[in-house]
């Protein structure tokens, strides 16, 4: 198999985690609260893939958020796009399950942030980005990215690692 | 691992590049890109909806025969009221067109009904909204009203091949006029989602309420939909006004909140009116030429 489409094979891995936090959100849909999970999904595949392919998975799982909710286009996946370049050239920083954990709460949050505001632009005239209302909705939605960060991170990583290596992805110490 | 770094600054080049490229692309580009996505998502959708409705099935298997028979038997009671209720409905159709070609009246919006079952939702604070599992293979377009009987759910937002994404009412970007139950004057009101509070029921807003309308005593004011506009169908139920209607800053209108008709974020299944005909927005937004769109 070849390796330039590892990539590919990890997001179809990945995939269905990504809809399983989308079917906990429906199932929560009289909260009103919209569940995240997709910052952490990309902090494994950031330890072993080449750069590029890194890239290309970040930017898929970012789109895939965005296709199915008015989120202002490429808000999330330019963010994920960006904190994939930065991971993979800083691996030091994930390469123990520790640190793992404070990158994917870190770009969890991140990535909750971006479509939180990007998508809450559009409503500025009903809720000023200034206000309690906003700040409250955001640190809830942020709260729970990061809880669902920790509580996912390891199953998810468990099964990307074992997608990567069914498909020869080198391991953490070989990767460029 | 200078190299690596290295490496790294092109990509954030590229990167920087590919924003400022991304942000000056036509609409269609990224209207693409987000039709693949979501494309790549149906299939899925499609399978969750379906083991949905395959363990309804099975639960609805492990029932008792004697409760079947007696579902079978109250149906078949309503089915005889209703077709009697068809029947007179039948007369007074004829009558109205039969009035209406007297008076040279303009016809009304004649609707194709698709019931469509609903595959997700997602909620958040800035949208409410639900998947359906029909699209524009269907024959749905944006902006068909959705209804559940005679209450409306909202209007489609978005059509994909197999699926269509619905605003609910209480979704932000829903707009809709209507009147008020016990308004003597029909005044036109005003009804529009809002971006709603977390861990709260979600909310529409009723707002350019007449100063000297009062809901009628003792009872909870319908809001109905006023059919004005061509996209959604007179005299369906929008909703109850709440209790509290108050003035606004400028003591020349009133606003309230709306409670939605139907309990939106446990429907199941829901029907998409499609106008047989196209309305005047999309006759305006049809590029011309190209009529044939909507057969």
């Amino acid at each position: 198999m070849s390796l330039s489409w590892a990539w590919l094979f990890l997001l179809l891995a990945t995939f269905p985690w990504l809809l399983g936090v989308d079917l906990l959100s429906d199932a929560m849909a009289a909260s009103g609260v919209c569940l995240f999970v997709s910052g952490a999904a990309i902090i494994a595949p950031c330890r072993r893939l080449r750069r590029w392919q890194a890239v290309l998975f970040s930017a898929c799982v970012g789109f895939l958020f965005e296709s199915l909710r008015p989120i202002p286009d490429g808000s999330l996946a330019l963010l994920l796009v960006f904190v994939a370049i930065y991971l993979t050239s800083h691996r030091d920083e994930i390469r123990d399950m520790p640190k793992m954990f404070g990158a994917a709460v870190v770009v969890n949050a991140l990535g909750c942030s971006a479509w939180f505001i990007a998508a809450g632009l559009a409503h500025t005239a009903d809720v000023p980005l200034l206000s309690l209302h906003f700040l409250g909705q955001w640190l809830l939605h942020l709260l729970l990215a990061t809880i669902l960060a920790v509580l996912l991170l390891v199953p998810l990583t468990l099964v990307q690692n074992f997608a990567m290596d069914r498909v020869g992805v080198p391991q953490p110490d070989e990767a460029v | 691992m200078d190299n690596n770094r290295q490496g790294a600054k092109a990509s954030y080049v590229a990167l920087v590049f590919f924003i400022g490229l991304w942000l000056i692309l036509p609409s269609a580009v990224r209207r693409f890109n987000r039709e693949a996505f979501a494309e790549f998502q149906a299939p899925a959708l499609h399978l969750v909806g379906k083991g949905r409705d395959l363990a309804r099935y099975w639960e609805l298997k492990s029932r008792s025969p004697e409760e079947l028979a007696a579902a079978s038997r109250d149906l078949a009671r309503i089915n005889a009221a209703l077709e009697l209720k068809l029947h007179s409905l039948d007369d007074a159709r004829k009558e109205n067109i039969r009035l209406r070609e007297m008076l040279r009246y303009p016809q009304s919006t004649e609707f194709v009904t698709v019931v469509a079952r609903v595959s997700i939702r997602e909620t958040s604070s800035w949208w409410q909204r639900i998947v359906i599992r029909k699209g524009r293979s269907d024959g749905i377009r944006p902006g068909c009203p959705v209804v559940f009987g005679d209450r409306v759910i909202g209007r489609v937002s978005t059509v994909h091949l197999t699926t269509s994404e619905v605003d609910l009412v209480t979704s932000p970007g829903f707009r809709c006029t209507a009147f008020l139950e016990g308004d003597d004057q029909y005044h036109v009101v005003h009804v529009s989602g809002r971006a709603g509070l977390s861990l709260s029921a979600p909310r529409a807003v009723v707002s350019i309420i007449p100063l000297e309308y009062n809901p009628p005593a003792g009872q909870i004011a319908k809001v109905m939909t006023t059919g004005l506009g061509g996209v959604f169908p007179s005299g369906l139920t929008l909703g109850t006004l709440e209790a509290g209607v108050q003035s606004t800053a400028e003591k020349h209108m009133q606003t309230g909140a709306l409670t939605p008709a139907k309990e939106l974020n446990f429907i199941q299944e829901v029907s998409v009116l499609i106008p047989k005909y196209p309305t005047a927005g999309e006759i305006l937004l049809t590029p011309a030429g190209k009529p044939e769109e909507f057969r």
